[in-house]
């Protein structure tokens, strides 16, 4: 991990010396394409064997098969370590034409990897492209009013429910639980009468939670920023992390390694497990001849609407080139169009961006009514809210630190409230001092 | 009576420690032969064993293409460490030379810098070389280090200077008086070296990451990270690529056990 850090830091350094140095002038991105030209993509789903890899070597093949004069170079790279990869090769001389980043990086791809807004680089055509999107489709990738990042494989949280542990307990899995009352009620119950364990949020640990985490406390009303002002350990939000604190007081926590959550859940020792949607094929799998599987929306805090916001990645253009860059933006629009997300949706397990496929019989119509699992998921795109990333040069800590605060308060013995003001007190010190 | 509690005694617990060594490796084998809904099982022997998991494995990654480049790459990197530390302990045991303390010195404080810090301006020059995606570009930033310096140079430090001097003496020069008379009397800590750093060099990760862009030309870690997203781990076919990456290793131990063990503990490396 600190191995990781060192390495994002001084990647990031020699990037900012790099990006001082080039000249500041942009270039027309190129109207058509008249010759051979090559681009490369920088994908994590091309670091995962299985159906992520081949999905998207089947999309580039379809889109060269399409666009005959554009060569696309994949470039694989893990998710913690695509951003590194971006920036080695931007130092190295070797521009990446078009990268698949987390969210997270949404504001340091804008503001310091030169990632281009789609609005000056391709004008019009983004709004003619965006047509049928959900209508905070663009939102997911905009820093200060534009469009910097389009939202490619992306997921909101689900409840994937053990519906045998729910019978077991005397539950009826026909009715989920709906509250996090009822979350609470359900997980001591599945506890206390079964012996295994009730609830878990994939929101701490090691595996990337933060949406889940953010989904909750927006959800509660609260945000995590607002400006460069840090704001997690304000009532509503820290709403959200006492009421998981309650949860484990009360024992409808599960009492587990934060590592371990996913294998928990697909053992069959886990009754609720809130995370994101893209884990369902595999969790499908393990539940095959072991248990039941059932999914659920997110639970909501009383009869507020739920908020939940986006896992997952967008794509960014990076190229210089005006020729490349139109390239990249083809490549952009193939990636992100009706035929690509119906096959990352019924491959991968992805949400659709764009919800007219979702009853086109040409779509993904057939596939959605063998797969009712992701209609919670769908439902839930309509009150999609944008995961919030932080601003300056030290986004990673900042958000590190307030992922550590927040598994602190729900799983340590201190006051969830005083753990999370001590955080956001160091964390803002952190924070860009403007704005 | 006496003699045998004695051994049993002396047997019982090496017997329950070789059981707790093989007992990982045996799990890993046996999750490897396990199907998706049988992973978490807690059964010694799979209820239904197949080789699906290899299956896939060897389907869904170029696995024996990325054996043979870690099995190239990490016999290049022991076999350059393994040169390059011999003539640097040599030319610092047996030459006399203005600043020879300091060079030494320079050489040992080089262990100290971390990677990270030489690992841009190396990507960078490893690019400008077009050294990306190739073998020789995962070997050539490790071809010397600091590490194997210090190691023959102690070595070297107690190997007798009457066996030199006599084959000066008898007008050997300093390559065949290496090559005759220091490299056989060091086979040991040669052997030993030459092992470590192999396992060192099989288990990179961080330079191939960054130097290789496809997979076909990248090395076994990176493979394996394939089964490790952050969706989920694929356990079944993490444990087969994991068996599969170990066995190269497993038949060299297995071929030459005598000779590492011996190297080992007449080395002196631990």
């Amino acid at each position: 991990m600190l191995r990781r850090l060192c390495m994002t830091r001084s990647l990031s350094a020699a990037l900012a010396a790099t990006m001082l140095a080039a000249p500041a002038a942009r270039a027309e991105m190129a109207a058509t394409i008249t010759e051979p030209v090559t681009i490369t993509f920088y994908s994590y789903n091309l670091a995962s064997a299985g159906l992520g890899k081949e999905t998207t070597e089947g999309l580039i093949a379809d889109f060269m098969a399409a666009n005959p004069l554009i060569t696309v170079e994949p470039v694989a790279a893990p998710s913690n370590e695509i951003l590194s990869r971006v920036q080695a090769d931007i130092v190295a001389g070797q521009q990446p034409d078009v990268a698949q980043l987390v969210f997270r990086d949404l504001i340091y791809a804008a503001k310091d990897l030169g990632a281009q807004p789609f609005e000056d680089l391709a004008g019009d055509e983004l709004a003619v492209h965006a047509e049928g999107m959900v209508p905070n489709g663009l939102a997911l990738g905009r820093v200060d009013g534009k469009t910097y990042g389009l939202a490619y494989t992306f997921s909101t949280p689900v409840m994937f429910i053990n519906a045998d542990l729910f019978r077991a307990a005397g539950l009826d899995p026909d009715q989920p639980p709906r509250t996090w009352a009822e979350v609470k009620a359900a997980g001591i119950a599945i506890h206390e009468k079964t012996g295994k364990h009730g609830f878990f949020p994939g929101a701490f640990g090691p595996i990337d939670g933060t949406f889940v985490y953010q989904s909750l406390v927006m959800s509660n009303g609260g945000k995590v920023r607002e400006g460069n002002k840090l704001t997690y350990a304000e009532p509503a939000a820290a709403g959200a992390v006492t009421m998981l604190r309650d949860l484990r007081d009360s024992g409808a926590y599960a009492d587990i390694d934060v590592a371990a959550h996913m294998d928990t859940f697909a053992s069959g020792d886990l009754g609720m497990f809130l995370f994101t949607s893209a884990i369902q094929s595999r969790m499908q799998k393990a539940a095959e001849g072991n248990f039941e599987l059932r999914v659920a929306a997110m639970p909501s805090f009383g009869d507020k609407p739920t908020a939940p916001t986006n896992s997952g990645s967008a794509l960014f253009v990076l190229s210089q080139d005006p020729v490349k860059q139109r390239a990249a933006w083809e490549l952009t629009k193939f990636l992100t169009s009706k035929y690509a997300y119906t096959q990352i949706t019924s491959k991968i397990g992805y949400l659709p961006l764009r919800l007219d496929i979702v009853d086109d019989p040409q779509y993904l119509k057939d596939w959605v009514e063998a797969n009712p699992m992701i209609l919670p998921n769908l439902e839930q795109l309509t009150r999609l809210t944008p995961n919030v990333a932080f601003p300056g040069p030290n986004y990673r800590q900042v958000e590190s630190m307030m992922k550590d605060a927040a598994a602190e308060a729900v799983l340590g013995s201190g006051d969830p409230v005083a753990v999370l003001k001590a955080a956001q007190e160091r964390g803002q010190a952190l924070m860009p001092a403007d704005g | 009576m006496k003699a045998d509690a004695r051994r049993l005694s002396v047997h019982v617990p090496m017997i329950v420690l070789s059981l707790l060594a093989v007992f990982p490796v045996w799990w890993m084998v046996v999750t490897s032969l396990k199907p998706e809904n049988e992973i978490f099982s807690t059964r010694l022997w799979p209820a239904s064993p197949s080789l699906e998991n290899y299956a896939y494995v060897l389907d869904a990654i170029p696995m024996i293409r990325i054996l043979w480049n870690t099995f190239a790459m990490a016999a290049a990197t022991a076999t350059a460490q393994v040169l390059t530390g011999l003539c640097a302990a040599y030319a610092l045991t047996r030459w006399r030379f203005r600043g020879a303390s300091v060079a030494q010195g320079l050489i040992a404080l080089s262990w100290l810098v971390p990677f990270q810090l030489t690992m841009i301006p190396n990507y960078v020059l490893a690019t400008q070389l077009g050294l990306l995606n190739t073998i020789a570009g995962l070997v050539i930033p490790n071809a010397a280090a600091a590490f194997a310096v210090l190691v023959l140079t102690n070595a070297m430090r107690s190997f007798p200077k009457d066996l030199i001097d006599a084959a000066r003496m008898d007008g050997a020069g300093h390559f065949r008086v290496l090559c005759e008379v220091v490299v056989p009397n060091l086979r040991a800590p040669l052997a030993s070296l030459g092992v470590l750093v192999f396992i060192s060099a099989w288990n990179e990760y961080f330079w191939p990451l960054l130097l290789t862009r496809r997979i076909e030309d990248t090395v076994v870690q990176i493979g394996l990270q394939m089964f490790m997203t952050q969706e989920g781990n694929q356990w079944g076919a993490l444990m087969a690529a994991a068996t599969l990456a170990s066995l190269p290793i497993l038949l060299l131990y297995l071929v030459l056990h005598r000779q590492i063990i011996e190297s080992f503990m007449r080395s002196g490396i631990r």
